[in-house]
């Protein structure tokens, strides 16, 4: 660092604070309180703007109910008896899966008895060889 | 309000006041604008030609301080945190002027400050006024590096400029400081 950067370095540690402005001061708290109250009213507005909106849309919902509310119900229920209905006459699904599961198991005993046979007559045929 | 517990404003410390003021208590953040008013007025004129353009720029700074106090971690961190909001309000202010800080001006002559009146009188002029004589960036470059003792690389990441700029206006804001201020030999 050179003289002159120590020197410059040194001035600018000597220049005061600007000297207190109550002006200034006064301004940058009438600007803040200002924004405040913007923000204030900006949230108030917006809290209007939602339940205007939910109100709006509770009586739009309210209106249809009213004009086609029974229709509706009448038409839903209708619907949920015919599907009941259905379900309950649908074949069960259980009943073949029963059936070919027990077909299954007899057959399963007929393999196990061929398989049991072979693997005996091949271990009575290796018996013989060594022999 | 938070300062309702304080039982005088005035006789708060910092600290206190910048706590206060994150809770968005508006008599605690005026105060502290009162101390800081003159720290942060001096900042903003050496880095702008017009005091009345600093004292803008200022209030704007303070006003995006306060909106910002949420994001201040530490009250021990105002200071370098306030300052970075000062900068960058600088800054901006300057690119809505259309002000370009990226080019280095080579042709820009520093020779031809010799022969300024004040000079050729022998007069040494004080670092306000002479700061008035650098360009835009110099003067912030030149603020920051020995006004505010920041490094070249704190001041590439405050400012957004390449290190190679900041490094040139540096140093040429520096050379024509000392051409202005060093008295006549």
């Amino acid at each position: 660092m050179t003289d002159f950067d120590t020197l410059l370095k040194a001035s600018f540690a000597e220049a005061h604070d600007e000297p207190a402005d109550d002006g200034f001061s006064v301004q940058v708290g009438r600007a803040v309180a200002r924004r405040e109250t913007e923000l204030k009213l900006r949230g108030a507005a917006y809290t209007v703007g939602m339940t205007a909106a939910a109100a709006a849309i509770a009586y739009g919902a309210y209106a249809v109910a009213s004009a086609y509310g029974q229709d509706l119900l009448a038409s839903a229920g209708l619907e949920i008896a015919r599907a009941h209905g259905a379900l309950s006459s649908a074949p069960s699904v259980s009943q073949p899966f029963q059936t070919a599961l027990q077909s299954l198991g007899a057959g399963m005993a007929q393999i196990l008895l061929v398989t049991a046979a072979l693997a005996g007559g091949a271990v009575a045929y290796r018996a013989a060889q060594q022999d | 309000m938070a300062s309702r517990g304080l039982l005088n404003l005035a006789g708060a410390t910092e600290a206190a006041l910048i706590i206060a003021a994150q809770t968005r208590d508006q008599r605690a953040f005026n105060e502290l604008v009162k101390r800081r008013q003159g720290w942060a007025r001096a900042l903003l004129r050496k880095m702008c030609r017009s005091h009345a353009e600093a004292d803008d720029l200022a209030q704007e700074a303070f006003i995006k301080a306060w909106d910002r106090l949420k994001d201040l971690e530490t009250p021990a961190a105002f200071p370098g945190w306030f300052r970075r909001i000062a900068v960058t309000t600088f800054l901006m202010a300057k690119r809505r002027q259309k002000a370009v800080f990226e080019e280095i001006d080579d042709a820009s002559p520093i020779a031809a400050e010799d022969s300024t009146p004040e000079a050729a009188a022998g007069a040494k002029i004080d670092l306000e006024k002479a700061l008035a004589r650098l360009s835009d960036a110099e003067r912030l470059c030149v603020t920051l590096n020995h006004g505010e003792g920041l490094s070249h690389s704190e001041i590439v990441e405050m400012t957004g400029l390449p290190l190679g700029t900041v490094k040139s206006h540096v140093l040429r804001g520096t050379e024509k400081l000392r051409r202005l201020l060093e008295p006549s030999q």
